[in-house]
C-alpha cells in the first residue's frame, strides 16, 4: 500500500502562545514548533500499518513556511520514506480551499492508494482540508478514523462514533482523517534521526503547481487571551455545616452558577 | 613435612598437576576470549587508586565486611585469608613432591602455626556456610549444586590437611627443624604398627589430588571469583560513581548501548565472571523489594549465561563474518525500566560490580536503536526535547517561581558569584517551588551574590540520560554549557541533587568543568563560617532525615544535611534505621521513573513511610534535600494517611534566617 500523509506544522502544545502586536495572529518569536497533533497521529497511523506490511510506503507532505522542513524531518526520523515541501511565494497564505487544491496535485503525482491527514489542525481547528482534498481528488472521505487495514479488494477503516465503531470498506483510493493511531506516536529512533538528516526534501512553489490559488476567504478580524483566572477563595471559617452554607450562598450569588 | 612421593610418585603427581593446570588455563584462556568479544574500554588510568582498591577492597575484604552482613562477612574474610595462606602451603607441598624444592619459609614456627589456626578456622567457616546454605537458606541466595560443591572440597581439603599432618607427625615425617602444627596434633592419636605413614600418605594424597581437581573445577564454577575478583576490583570504574560513561562522537555511530554480548564493554563481561551469587544486590534493591520484574543479580548472571552460551560460536568467526550475536533472550525490558538507579546494588556489591552501566547500556539500546520507551517517558523525553522540561511546561513560565522576589538574572548581575542552578522540579512543580524560595532566603541571609539563567535555564538532561537517550542528554548538557560560558559561570549550586550530579560529575565529560555545591554543602559552609544566624522560636521538631541517592550513594554527601540539621535551633534528628547512610532506601523516583508509572507491587514511596513509621522515636517531619524525593516522600504521606511532614532541609533553615518572610511570601 502506498500512503501519502499530509501534514501542517503548529506551535508545540507546551507552547504558552501569545497574541502578536498586529492583535489578529500569534507572536511567533520563541515557538517550539511540531506536528499537529492529529497529523502526527495520522503518521504514527501510517507507520503502524507500514510495520505490518513491509511493502508499504510512507511519503509526509506539507505546505507552510520552510521551518516546516524540520516537522517532515521528524516525520522520516519516525520511519516515513520520503517527504515533499510546498512552500515560499504565497504558501504561508494560502486559503484553505488552495491548499487543499496544492495538495491534491501532489496526490495526483504521487498516485497513492491512501491519503491521511488529521482530522483538524491543533492552531485554527477547522477541520477544512482534508475533506476539501477529497473533493477536489473526487475521492471518497471517511473521517474520525482511529484504524485502518486492507480488506477484501479495498480497505476497512474504523470510525470513532458515539460509544463505538463504524466500519467502512472503501474499494478504491479514499482520504482518511484520522482521530487517534492505535499507540501513541513512536519515538524516533537515533539512527532515524541521522538517517533523516540526510534524506533530501524536494521542494514546490505554489504557483508552480498550476493550480487556481484564488478561493474564498476567511478572515481572522482579532485574537484575544482568555480572561486571567483570578485567585481561588478558600472558605476556612467555621465547621463544615457553616462552611457548605457559605460555599452555596458563594456560588449562588458571586458564581451564579445554582 | 617429607612428601611421600619417592619413586614414581613424583612423575604422577606431575602428571595430575599437568591435568589440573592445564584444564585450568585451557578453560581460563576460553573465557578470556570470550570477554575480549565485548567493545575496547580503557580501565587503566588512576593507578594509584587502583592499587588502592585492590589492598582495601580486594585483601581487605572492606566490601564484605558491611551492614548488615558483618558476621557473614568476616566468616568469608576468614576463609579467603586463610585460602591465601594456605594456598603458599600448598605450592610448598606440590613443589616438593614433584621436584623436591620448598617455598622459603614453609618450615618455620610462624608459618606453619598460622597454616594450622587458618586451616581450623577455614574449617569451622566452611561448616557455618554449609548450615545456612542448607538450614537457614537465605531467600536471596541462589543455591545451586555448585555451592555444595566448592563447600565440600574446601572441608576435604582442610580436612586431609589436618589428618596428614597429624599422622605425619605421629610417622616423625617432619622435615629437620620444623615445628609440629598445635592444632592438627592436639589430639595425640595412636596409629596402630606402620598405620600412621599410610594414613599420612593416603590423607596428602587426597589432599593435593583436590587441590588440583579444585583448580581443573574452578573455571567451571562461579567460585572463579577467587580469581576474577583481582582483575575485577582492579579494573573497576574509577568514575565518579554518579556518572554515567560517554557515549563519544554519538553523531557518527550506527548502533547504540547493548543489545547482545558485543555490545557491552570486556570489563561489563569479566563482572559476569565475578558474580559469586551472594545476592546482596538482590538483597538491597528497592525495586526488587516492592515487587517489580528487576533483579539485579539476575542482569548480571543472564549477561554471564548469555556469554557463555554464544561465546565458543562468536569468537570462532570474526565479527564481521558469521552470525551475529543474538539479542538478551532472559531479560526482559520491563525488569530495565524498573530501575531506579539508586545504586543500592553497587553499595552492595563486595566485588564491585556495575549493575547500572549495564542497565543504562540495555536502556541505551532500547531509547536509541529501538525507539523503545514506556509511553510515559517518552512523553517525558519528548516534553524535553520541545520544553526543556520534563514536565512539558511552558518555558516561558520557569522563572514564575521567582515572582515578587526579584532575584537577578545572570544577565543582569554578570557579576555574581555562584550560579543558582534552580532544575526543573523547583522551577515548576508548586511544592518544589517553595524550596527554591527558601533557598533564596537562606542565600540572601547569609550575603551569597547569587544570580539565576531565569527562562535561559533548561533541563540538565539527567532524566533523558537515565532513561538510555544519551544524544538528548548531550543536547541539553551542551546548551547549558554554552549559556554558563556566555555568563561566565565559574561557580554553580543546585537544590536539586540529580541537577548537581550531573553538571558536577557528567558535564566534565564533554569538557566543561566548574565548582558544583549541592546547596546544603554551601550553607553547611556558610553556617560553619559564621554567616548565617539560626535563630530560635520556631516550634520544636523530631526531624527523620531520607538521604537522597544522588546525594548519598552516589556523591558520598550523608554528613552535610546531618550537620546542618544538628545546626538548626528546636530540631531533633533521627534516623531512619537501618535504612540510612549507605543503606538509605530509594524515594522511586531515580532514574526516569518520576515520569513512569508504577503499576506492578508496592510503591517504592510507600514502603519508604512504612520505614519511617517502624522507627522507634516518631518524627514530626522528613526532610531530604532532592525536589523527587519531597514529592515522592508527599505522596506518600498521603496515601498512608501518616501524620510526618515532609520538608526539605532548606525550608527547616530558612523558617530560622532573620528574614524568613521571603521563604513564604
Amino acid at each position: 500500500v502506498k500512503i501519502l500523509v499530509c501534514i501542517k506544522q503548529t506551535p508545540d502544545s507546551t507552547v504558552r502562545v501569545k497574541v502578536g502586536s498586529d492583535g489578529r495572529s500569534i507572536d511567533a518569536a520563541g515557538v517550539t514548533w511540531a506536528i499537529s497533533a492529529y497529523d502526527e497521529y495520522a503518521v504514527e497511523l501510517a507507520l503502524e500499518h507500514k510495520d505490518r506490511d513491509k511493502e508499504s510506503t510512507v511519503t509526509v507532505v506539507s505546505l507552510g513556511p520552510t521551518r516546516s522542513r524540520d516537522s517532515l524531518r521528524q516525520a522520516l526520523a519516525m520511519g516515513a520514506d520520503d517527504a515533499v515541501l510546498i512552500t515560499g511565494g504565497s504558501a504561508e497564505s494560502l486559503p484553505p480551499l488552495a491548499v487543499a487544491r496544492a495538495l491534491a496535485k501532489v496526490v495526483e503525482e504521487a498516485k497513492p492508494d491512501l491519503v491521511l491527514c488529521g482530522r483538524q489542525a491543533s492552531d485554527d481547528e477547522q477541520g477544512f482540508v482534508g475533506p476539501a482534498l477529497a473533493e477536489v481528488l473526487g475521492w471518497p472521505h471517511v473521517p474520525t478514523v482511529t484504524k485502518f487495514a486492507a480488506a477484501d479488494g479495498g480497505l476497512d477503516a474504523w470510525k470513532e462514533i458515539e460509544g463505538g465503531h463504524e466500519v467502512w470498506r472503501a474499494s478504491g483510493p479514499v482520504v482518511l482523517t484520522v482521530q487517534k493511531s492505535e499507540k501513541e506516536p513512536r519515538y524516533p529512533s537515533l539512527p532515524g534521526i541521522m538517517k533523516a538528516k540526510k534524506k533530501e526534501i524536494p521542494e514546490k512553489e505554489p504557483a508552480s503547481l498550476g493550480i487556481d490559488l484564488a478561493a474564498p476567504v476567511i478572515e481572522i478580524v482579532k485574537m484575544e487571551p482568555p480572561p486571567a483566572r483570578g485567585a481561588g477563595k478558600i472558605i476556612k471559617d467555621g465547621d463544615a455545616k457553616a462552611a457548605a452554607a457559605q460555599l452555596a450562598k458563594l456560588l449562588r450569588d458571586e458564581a451564579k452558577v445554582l | 613435612v617429607i612428601a611421600p612421593t619417592a619413586g614414581a610418585g613424583a612423575l604422577v603427581l606431575a602428571a595430575l598437576a599437568a591435568l589440573g593446570f592445564g584444564a585450568f588455563f585451557w578453560r581460563s584462556y576460553q573465557l578470556y576470549r570470550y570477554i575480549r568479544l565485548g567493545r575496547d574500554e580503557d580501565r587503566t588510568r588512576h593507578l594509584g587508586r587502583r592499587i588502592r582498591d585492590e589492598l582495601v577492597v580486594y585483601l581487605g575484604q572492606r566490601k564484605l565486611l558491611k551492614r548488615p552482613y558483618v558476621i557473614r562477612g568476616a566468616a568469608h574474610a576468614l576463609i579467603f585469608w586463610g585460602f591465601l595462606v594456605i594456598t603458599y602451603g600448598t605450592a610448598d607441598l606440590l613443589l616438593s613432591g614433584i621436584a623436591g624444592w620448598r617455598m622459603p619459609g614453609a618450615d618455620s614456627g610462624l608459618f606453619v602455626w598460622t597454616v594450622d589456626l587458618f586451616a581450623v578456622a577455614v574449617l569451622a567457616s566452611v561448616l557455618l556456610a554449609l548450615y545456612r546454605r542448607a538450614f537457614v537458606r537465605p531467600p536471596r541466595m541462589h543455591i545451586a549444586l555448585d555451592g555444595y560443591v566448592i563447600l565440600g572440597l574446601i572441608s576435604l581439603l582442610m580436612l586431609s590437611l589436618l589428618v596428614f599432618e597429624n599422622a605425619g607427625v605421629a610417622a616423625g615425617v617432619l622435615a629437620p627443624g620444623q615445628t609440629a602444627p598445635p592444632l592438627a596434633t592436639f589430639l595425640r592419636l595412636r596409629y596402630p604398627g606402620d598405620l600412621s605413614f599410610t594414613v599420612f600418605a593416603g590423607a596428602w594424597w587426597v589432599h593435593v589430588t583436590t587441590v588440583l581437581a579444585f583448580a581443573a573445577y574452578l573455571p567451571q564454577s562461579k567460585h572463579l571469583h577467587i580469581v576474577t575478583t583481582l582483575p575485577n576490583v582492579f579494573f573497576r570504574s574509577q568514575r565518579p560513581r554518579g556518572a554515567l560513561d560517554l557515549i563519544d562522537k554519538i553523531e557518527e555511530r550506527e548502533s547504540f548501548g547493548a543489545g547482545s554480548v558485543r555490545d557491552l564493554s570486556w570489563k561489563q563481561l569479566l563482572d559476569g565472571y565475578t558474580c559469586t551469587e551472594c545476592g546482596r544486590c538482590s538483597d538491597q534493591c528497592p525495586a526488587l523489594a516492592t515487587g517489580k520484574p528487576l533483579d539485579p543479580q539476575k542482569i548480571v548472571l543472564d549477561v554471564r549465561d548469555q556469554l557463555l552460551h554464544e561465546g565458543a560460536r562468536l569468537a570462532a568467526a570474526s565479527a564481521e563474518r558469521g552470525t551475529p550475536p543474538a539479542r538478551w533472550k532472559e531479560t526482559k525490558t520491563e525488569e530495565l525500566w524498573a530501575c531506579t538507579t539508586c545504586a543500592a546494588c553497587l553499595e552492595a556489591c563486595p566485588v564491585t560490580i556495575e549493575h547500572i552501566d549495564k542497565i543504562v547500556d540495555m536502556r541505551r539500546w532500547l531509547a536509541m536503536n529501538e525507539g523503545d520507551v514506556p509511553a510515559e517517558a517518552q512523553r517525558a523525553l519528548t516534553n524535553i526535547e520541545r520544553a526543556g522540561n520534563p514536565w512539558g511546561q511552558p518555558p516561558d513560565t520557569r522563572a514564575d517561581w521567582a515572582k515578587g522576589l526579584e532575584v537577578p538574572t545572570f544577565a543582569e548581575h554578570p557579576e555574581s558569584e555562584y550560579l543558582y542552578f534552580v532544575g526543573c522540579a523547583a522551577s515548576f512543580d508548586g511544592r518544589n517551588q517553595k524550596v527554591a524560595r527558601a533557598v533564596v532566603a537562606v542565600l540572601r541571609a547569609a550575603g551569597v551574590r547569587f544570580a539565576i539563567l531565569g527562562t535561559e535555564e533548561t533541563c540538565n538532561g539527567d532524566p533523558a540520560r537515565r532513561i538510555g537517550n544519551e544524544y538528548l542528554w548531550q543536547t541539553q548538557a551542551r546548551h547549558n554549557i554554552e549559556t554558563f560560558t556566555r555568563y561566565g559561570v565559574r561557580k554553580i549550586v543546585a537544590s536539586c541533587p540529580h541537577c548537581f550530579n550531573t553538571i558536577a560529575n557528567e558535564y566534565p565529560q564533554l569538557g566543561a568543568t566548574y565548582e558544583v555545591l549541592h546547596v546544603q554543602q554551601l550553607v553547611q559552609r556558610l553556617v560553619a563560617d559564621g554567616r548565617l544566624a539560626l535563630r530560635d522560636g520556631a516550634e520544636r521538631e523530631v526531624v527523620a532525615y531520607h538521604d537522597p541517592c544522588y546525594l548519598g550513594r552516589h556523591n558520598g554527601i550523608y554528613d552535610a544535611p546531618r550537620d546542618l540539621l544538628d545546626a538548626v535551633p528546636g530540631v531533633q534528628r533521627v534516623e531512619i534505621a537501618p535504612h540510612h547512610r549507605e543503606r538509605g532506601f530509594c524515594c522511586g523516583a531515580g532514574g526516569g521513573r518520576m515520569w513512569m508509572e508504577e503499576k506492578v507491587g508496592q510503591r517504592v514511596n510507600h514502603r519508604r513511610i512504612e520505614q519511617l513509621m517502624a522507627i522507634e522515636q516518631k518524627a514530626s517531619s522528613v526532610a531530604s534535600g532532592c525536589p523527587f524525593c519531597l514529592i515522592m516522600l508527599e505522596e506518600g504521606v498521603g496515601a498512608k494517611g501518616v501524620p510526618v511532614k515532609p520538608v526539605d532541609v532548606m525550608e527547616l533553615i530558612a523558617a530560622r534566617v532573620e528574614r524568613p518572610e521571603v521563604a513564604t511570601a
